[in-house]
């Protein structure tokens, strides 16, 4: 079954096994660090950013235009920048590691 | 003649700038998200640090202590901010949010047992009042008092020599906790420390009254709008109940549409232009969330209700460093109040609604109602 790993800005990393439903709440529900998904994942708070690994950005896919009318007022943001309430768990993602940006 | 619910629209897609009068200015709007953003990011070009001028009029008839940390800038206002914050954020804990439900719970039982409901007065002021005592940490009685100033008891009191009995009532609290070891608010703001110091008198009275005022309207138009809708589209509660996500997009779709604060302004130091209209340096710009909330650039079908929209990137809450404090309160209220509805209202029965209309020198706007009349049906 899928999983996922959230590395976090202190250095501790959060491996996900058997991960099912969008990255934001899939952090939340583990306490993740720095991911506080305060607007449920409707994408407006910006309080889930995180940059995927470039070996994953293929699989993931880019921000979407909506989660960009976000990510660009963010000094951090990058190219691989995701809000990550709007990624879903599948298959494919199997293994994806994403940075957290927040502390 | 422009629509009261979206007076903005024709010029934003025009020019993206609406000026209206104020205290001797034409104070520029902002109407695009884009632009509001950016403005937001940028706390050296437009400031907040400009006491009583934080919303479109001068407050000076109606408060005389700098609000905090709304009416500061970086880097005070990040420590300033720092000191509550945690407060507010207690709200995303699910103990203080079943706090929440029962507040909510208790509301709508007298709701159901009455024949009519003036739901302004009667159910948002109440709801609004008892989530404030929950959230500060004081006796639910002190709710009682609150309640009993009314909704206007921050635009039509003229200060008199001694402030207004808002103002009288936090010093007086301040006072009273000055000892305290509580984990009341107040007894927090006089244990609190700024860059080594106790926060004096002034600070701690500025971080009080912001509390009061800053939850009040925007969370009783919100509330009342939600009823509003629901009173309005009878199929809501039905669509809501069908899947739980909907509470939350539904939440903040209400929070995007009624967006209850028309224009937070910024203060610009040094002579600037937004979008070809100059500013002279002390001058004013206005940045205006509900029509940045119906950008037709950003948001499909703005003018309309979409209670499950994903993604809404809304900035109802503001954006960037002085976004709302309140906002898990707000969230924690709407999401509850939409829970406890779906479950306990088969409908709700719309007998009258007089809608309260701001009044400027370019436009009208409806925000929430001055009363609203309707009578809760029980499942
Ligand atoms: C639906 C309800 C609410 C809406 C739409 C709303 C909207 C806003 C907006 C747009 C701002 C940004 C101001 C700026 O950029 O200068 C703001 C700031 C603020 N709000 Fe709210 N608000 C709501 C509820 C509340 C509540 C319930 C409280 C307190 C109990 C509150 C307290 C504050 C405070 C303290 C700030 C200033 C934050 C800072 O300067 O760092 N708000 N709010």
């Amino acid at each position: 079954m899928p999983t996922i790993t959230f590395t976090s800005q202190n250095g501790e990393s959060t491996t996900i096994d058997d991960a099912e439903g969008d990255l934001m709440s899939l952090a939340v529900k583990h306490g993740v660090q720095g991911i506080e998904g305060d607007c449920g994942g409707v994408c407006s708070c910006g309080t889930c950013h995180v940059q995927v690994d470039p070996a994953w950005i293929d699989k993931t896919g880019p921000a979407t235009d909506e989660e960009r009318e976000v990510l660009d007022f963010e000094q951090s943001a990058t190219a691989n920048s995701r809000l990550c309430c709007q990624i879903e768990m599948s298959p494919e993602l199997d293994g994806l590691v994403v940075r957290v940006v927040r502390s | 003649m422009t629509d009261p619910a979206d007076p903005f629209s024709e010029q934003r897609r025009h020019d993206g700038v609406k000026l209206v009068r104020a205290e001797g200015q034409d104070v520029p709007l902002l109407l695009r998200l884009r632009d509001i953003k950016d403005v937001c990011n940028d706390t050296q070009s437009f400031s907040n640090d400009n006491p009583l001028m934080i919303i479109l009029h001068s407050e000076a008839a109606v408060r005389d202590v700098r609000q905090l940390p709304i009416e500061s800038d970086p880097p005070d206002h990040t420590e300033y901010r720092a000191l509550v914050e945690p407060r507010f954020r207690r709200p995303k804990a699910p103990e203080y949010q079943a706090g929440i439900g029962a507040i909510i719970d208790s509301l709508l039982d007298d709701c159901l047992g009455s024949a009519e409901v003036e739901v302004v007065r009667g159910f948002a002021l109440p709801l609004q009042s008892r989530g404030l005592a929950q959230l500060l940490g004081v006796d639910e009685s002190e709710a009682d008092l609150w309640i009993s100033w009314g909704i206007h008891v921050f635009r039509d009191n003229e200060l008199g020599p001694k402030g207004s009995e808002l103002d009288r009532y936090l010093l007086a609290k301040i006072e009273e906790a000055r000892e305290s070891k509580g984990d009341d608010f107040f007894s927090e703001l006089n244990r609190a420390e700024f860059r080594g110091r106790k926060l004096t008198v002034e600070e701690k009275h500025g971080f009080a009254n912001m509390a009061f005022a800053g939850g009040r309207d925007t969370v009783i138009h919100t509330v009342s709008g939600v009823i509003a809708y629901v009173a309005q589209h009878p199929e809501a509660l039905e669509f809501l109940r069908e899947d739980a996500n909907r509470i939350n997009t539904a939440a903040e779709e209400f929070v995007r549409y009624v967006s209850p604060l028309t224009v937070i302004t910024r203060t610009c130091p040094h002579a600037t232009e937004v979008l070809g209209h100059e500013v002279a340096a002390g001058g004013r710009i206005g940045l205006c969330w509900p029509s940045a909330n119906r950008d037709e650039t950003v948001f499909r079908s703005p003018d309309q209700v979409i209670l499950d929209r994903k993604p809404n990137p809304h900035i109802g809450f503001g954006f960037g460093p002085h976004n709302c404090l309140g906002q898990h309160q707000a969230r924690a209220i709407l999401r509850g109040l939409l829970r406890a509805v779906c479950d306990r209202v088969e409908r709700v029965d719309l007998i009258a609604a007089e809608p309260e209309i701001e009044q400027e020198s370019s436009y009208s706007r409806q925000v929430g109602y001055k009363s609203l009349r309707v009578r809760f049906c029980g499942r």
